[in-house]
């Protein structure tokens, strides 16, 4: 099993960095004489295919011809030449196509745009497909709280997943292959931030148009999401909570450290202003039973989250001072004090949740801090810079081992922990199938807190409905439409897909309630619906950022210093200035707009510098004021118009006619938009003056 | 020794006809090929361009005559005439019109496909002469191609011998009928790609491959020589033009003098820009497609067509 973990590595490496492999390239063999039948049929054939040639070539030859008459027409068309290359579009003259839809439509809103090849990127890799070109175009006119209205429409708190999402948009972002990506997470919550000054005067409920009520069982962002679709649908939704708090694992399970509180509650009482409505401490299946739900709402969506932890039934794990992640967290979270004051401390687990269980430890005072997990360094389920934090902060990370048994002491208390070397974890076909070594490792620790997966608790949820759980505890969902075996009742967030990110859980909010609006009008749930498309992003290398001018980079996130913040619950993000969200909104290269932003990277990518672009970019006043191209310098190699990120640079095809008049060497913004209309290759009705003025 | 003068009287108009022939199957191959493509073709000297083939014989009768100097110079520069001469002659069995054929002969049809097979041997001897692999492969194809395709070409043309019951292209224009077409249907088109073929014309134009042999058996000649090669070329698709309309569709159709020319050479213009058609649509074929053409198609078709006549003969 050596080698398997050899190749295990190489795959990674391959996956990471290395550029993706060369299409695979099928040979076709053309034999003309094969294509036809034997026998007669194939004299006929033959025959009729003769036939059709000269047919073709006969057609042809009486058409129009594409090629000009000499010398009459070369004179009238040259000044309305067009070139080979043109502008879809400038900034300052033609505006950023927002994506904006209702619910229900979203999804086919986006399908168009990938198909029409007009998706960003970020827009692409996100799960609820959040516009971040649009966040970063209505920042960039100086309209924090447009672009924090239009980030709320498919991410129902930003200010809060500003704080936490793993941005998979950011991964996505083209500004990966020239430089950096734009820090799309932290102008969500500069968004937020400008918002909060202004939230008073443009909250106003949202009206109540359709006389149905739907329940949502659980606060956490799923159902948020759900609720608020089917309130700007005109719906009246009420959510129900078990805890006295809303917000689900954001308010049980986030660290306060990378949440601030207030921020969570701040942004969910704006949705009460809008009209949602919270039944708090609630419980359904013990306070309510769903049976009344059922009866008294139209729709239920079952939106409750995992709330249980999984312990690994090693030996020992009964034992006083094991734990699991989500009570730990609940406990330090809600009390501050987990227990774990001067004791040495084992998280069990190499994702996310152990990581936050790790940091929480030491922020509650731990003399020590370990995290062991079956991965190696390199492959560890959590983000990158989550494990390189907690590594900056002080806990001890150790890699590539097993828990095999908990060692107790007399009193039946944990004294440590012994744990396997593990060769590897994924098998050749890259299913969970860990393989262990002999080498055994003993640490000495007072509590071990397994963070290795959760399950939902759903068994008081749904007595007393028709809902029946799997012998795993699990609800049977359909994983697209979220329906369940209950007619009216839907589910959705972690529930349907196991653990994740928040913003895929969002997402499927948004599928549950476009799944409730159709059942309460009636329509089948998945005619003519769209699924979302999941496009395939390019893995960027990091770029070469040596020599890159100071106000290209990204804007860097001032941090705590780690020894300090690893002593309290402080905020470890401290967030950038206005004028930092400004410069980094931007940057951001309005991808597949169509419109030109003046970026310049097609003036850097000519090898023959016939390119000039310049802009202004004060805020509200961003405009491309000079593009030239000098086709005296211009080789037409065609480099700039790949390059183009906005693919408002493109080839006109026309390269017949690439040669120009004497007064037209130089093409300016308002030449390189006009359209190739009329100006095709035959360039007749260049001919007659009327059809249209030349702009110049 | 009046036969000599007469004989060299004749041989100059031939070659005016055919010089004319080809500065005017020149610029119709200019505008067919530019047409099918989507093009203009010529257009600046003279109406229509009419004038742009004269500006390059020019051009051709005044560039330099070279002789590649390991060829055999004797060989190599009469193998152009030994090329043109017989196309020239087959010219005067023609029935120009009523009643005027220049070589009135009773043999007309046998002479009409036995003469210009003699320029297989100009080609051969152009190819091998010029010490040149390329030409002599092109050569050699053209002797392949030129002979395998006198077959099918001779029996399609045979169900007029028969119809008619003469071999004198004269007597074959009396006896003339128009429900002839529709009965040599098949032996036409049998005509009409073996006469492609025997001019060494696209899709049959092996022997000149420009990829594949430079230009083959003419790859070492310039100038005026050239210039004959290719007005034997043109010759040759305006003989088989004229003798096809002649027998395939009527020539002069019984119209007295002038007219009757006109009516002709109206027809030979169509069959050559059918020709020319053909030439720009389909691509060169590969040597074996070209001798199954030949030999297990055309062949097995005229043969049929001479059934289909021989059994209509009798209910005449």
């Amino acid at each position: 099993m050596a080698v398997n973990s050899h190749n295990n590595t190489d795959t990674r490496n391959h996956e990471i960095g290395a550029p993706a492999q060369a299409p695979h390239v099928v040979p076709v063999t053309v034999n003309v004489t094969d294509d036809f039948p034997g026998g007669v049929a194939g004299f006929f054939a033959r025959w009729q295919s003769l036939l059709t040639g000269l047919g073709i070539t006969g057609r042809k030859a009486l058409g129009p011809a594409t090629t000009l008459r000499y010398p009459h027409e070369k004179v009238a068309l040259s000044p309305r030449w067009r070139g080979a290359l043109r502008l879809r579009g400038i900034l300052g003259l033609d505006d950023i196509p927002i994506i904006e839809d209702t619910p229900p439509e979203y999804n086919a809103l986006i399908d168009g745009l990938y198909r029409a090849d007009r998706l960003p990127p970020c827009v692409g890799n996100c799960p609820a497909n959040v516009d971040a070109r649009g966040q970063g175009y209505y920042l960039g006119e100086g309209k924090p709280a447009e672009a924090y209205e239009l980030v709320r429409d498919r991410n129902i708190l930003p200010g809060v997943l500003g704080r936490i999402c793993h941005h998979p948009c950011e991964t996505a972002c083209r500004r990966n292959y020239y430089d950096e990506p734009i820090a799309i997470r932290p102008l969500h919550r500069h968004a937020y931030e400008e918002y909060v000054k202004v939230a008073s005067e443009r909250l106003e409920p949202l009206e109540r148009t359709r006389n149905r009520r739907i329940a949502i069982i659980g606060s956490g962002p799923s159902g948020l999401a759900a609720a608020y679709d089917l309130m700007k649908l005109g719906y009246s939704v009420s959510v129900y909570e078990k805890e006295k708090k809303p917000g689900g694992a954001l308010y049980s399970g986030v660290p306060s450290y990378r949440l601030p509180r207030e921020v969570l509650h701040d942004e969910i009482d704006n949705l009460v202003t809008l009209g949602m409505e919270f039944k708090l401490g609630v419980e359904v299946g013990k306070d309510v039973p769903i049976d009344y739900l059922l009866g008294e709402y139209d729709a239920v969506l079952i939106a409750v989250g995992l709330q249980e932890s999984r312990i690994i039934p090693v030996p020992g794990h009964t034992a006083e001072g094991v734990t699991g992640a989500l009570p730990f967290l609940r406990d330090a979270n809600w009390k501050g004090d987990p227990g774990v004051q001067g004791k040495r401390v084992l998280v069990i687990g190499g994702g996310n949740v152990a990581v936050d269980v790790a940091r929480c430890a030491l922020r509650t005072g731990a003399t020590e801090v370990r995290l062991a997990c079956l991965e190696g360094e390199e492959e560890m389920p959590c983000h990158p810079w989550e494990i390189e934090e907690a590594l900056d902060e002080g806990v001890i990370a150790m890699c590539s081992l097993g828990p095999e048994e908990v060692l107790v002491d007399d009193e039946g208390k944990v004294r440590g922990m012994r744990m396997r070397e593990c060769i590897s974890v994924f098998d050749a076909s890259g299913r969970f199938a860990p393989q262990f070594g002999d080498e055994y490792t003993e640490v000495a620790v007072d509590m071990v807190v397994f963070s290795v997966g959760q399950g939902p608790v759903l068994a008081d949820v749904v007595a007393g409905s028709d809902l029946t759980l799997t012998e795993r505890g699990l609800l049977p969902v359909d994983g697209t439409l979220f329906t369940t075996a209950q007619e009216g009742v839907f589910a959705s967030g972690e529930v349907v897909t196991g653990p994740g990110s928040a913003i895929a859980s969002i997402a499927t909010g948004h599928e549950a309630a476009t799944s409730i609006h159709r059942y309460l009008e009636g329509l089948d749930l998945a005619e003519g619906r769209v699924a979302r498309p999941v496009p395939v992003y390019d893995k960027y290398q990091v770029a070469h950022i040596d020599g890159v001018e100071a106000n290209r980079r990204r804007v860097t996130m001032p941090m705590a210093k780690p020894e300090e913040r690893a002593t309290d619950f402080r905020h470890i993000e401290l967030g950038i200035t206005h004028l930092e969200a400004l410069n980094e909104a931007m940057r951001c290269l309005r991808c597949q707009s169509e419109v030109c932003v003046g970026c310049t990277f097609c003036a850097r990518t000519c090898p023959d510098y016939a390119i000039e672009v310049e802009r202004v970019d004060d805020p509200g006043e961003r405009r491309v004021t000079h593009y030239e191209l000098d086709l005296s310098k211009c080789c037409f190699c065609g480099l700039c118009a790949p390059q183009c990120p906005t693919n408002a640079l493109t080839h006109t095809g026309q390269y017949e006619l690439s040669f120009f008049h004497r007064d037209l060497t130089i093409f300016d913004r308002h030449e390189m938009l006009r359209d190739g209309a009329g100006t095709r290759a035959t360039g007749r009705d260049g001919v007659h003056e009327a059809v249209r003025e030349v702009p110049r | 020794m009046s036969g000599l003068a007469w004989g060299a009287f004749y041989g100059l108009a031939a070659g005016l006809v055919i010089a004319v022939a080809a500065l005017i199957g020149v610029w119709g191959e200019r505008k067919v090929s530019a047409r099918i493509q989507m093009r203009i073709g010529p257009q600046e000297l003279g109406p229509f361009g009419l004038l742009q083939t004269l500006a390059d014989t020019v051009k051709l009768v005044l560039k330099e005559d070279i002789t590649p100097r390991a060829a055999d110079v004797r060989i190599f520069r009469i193998a152009p005439l030994i090329v043109f001469a017989p196309i020239a002659m087959s010219l005067a069995v023609i029935p120009y019109a009523a009643g005027f054929a220049p070589l009135d002969t009773s043999v007309g049809v046998l002479f009409f496909m036995a003469v210009p097979a003699i320029s297989v041997i100009g080609v051969l001897l152009a190819g091998w002469a010029s010490r040149n692999t390329y030409a002599t492969i092109g050569g050699l194809r053209a002797a392949a191609q030129m002979i395998s395709y006198e077959l099918p070409r001779t029996l399609s043309v045979l169900p007029f011998v028969l119809l008619a019951g003469s071999m004198r292209p004269l007597d074959i224009m009396d006896e003339w009928r128009w429900w002839w077409i529709p009965l040599t249907l098949i032996a036409f088109v049998v005509y009409f790609i073996s006469s492609v073929a025997e001019v060494n014309r696209g899709p049959f134009d092996l022997p000149e491959a420009e990829s594949e042999l430079v230009a083959g058996y003419f790859a070492d000649y310039s100038g005026i020589r050239w210039a004959i090669f290719m007005m034997a070329e043109y010759g040759g698709l305006v003989a088989a033009s004229l003798f096809g309309a002649a027998f395939f569709f009527g020539g002069y159709l019984g119209l007295p003098g002038a007219l009757g020319v006109i009516v002709l050479i109206a027809k030979a213009t169509l069959i050559a820009t059918a020709m020319m058609w053909v030439k720009w649509t389909y691509p060169r074929m590969r040597p074996d497609q070209l001798m199954g053409t030949a030999w297990k198609v055309l062949t097995p078709m005229a043969l049929v067509q001479l059934v289909i006549v021989g059994a209509v003969i009798p209910w005449l």
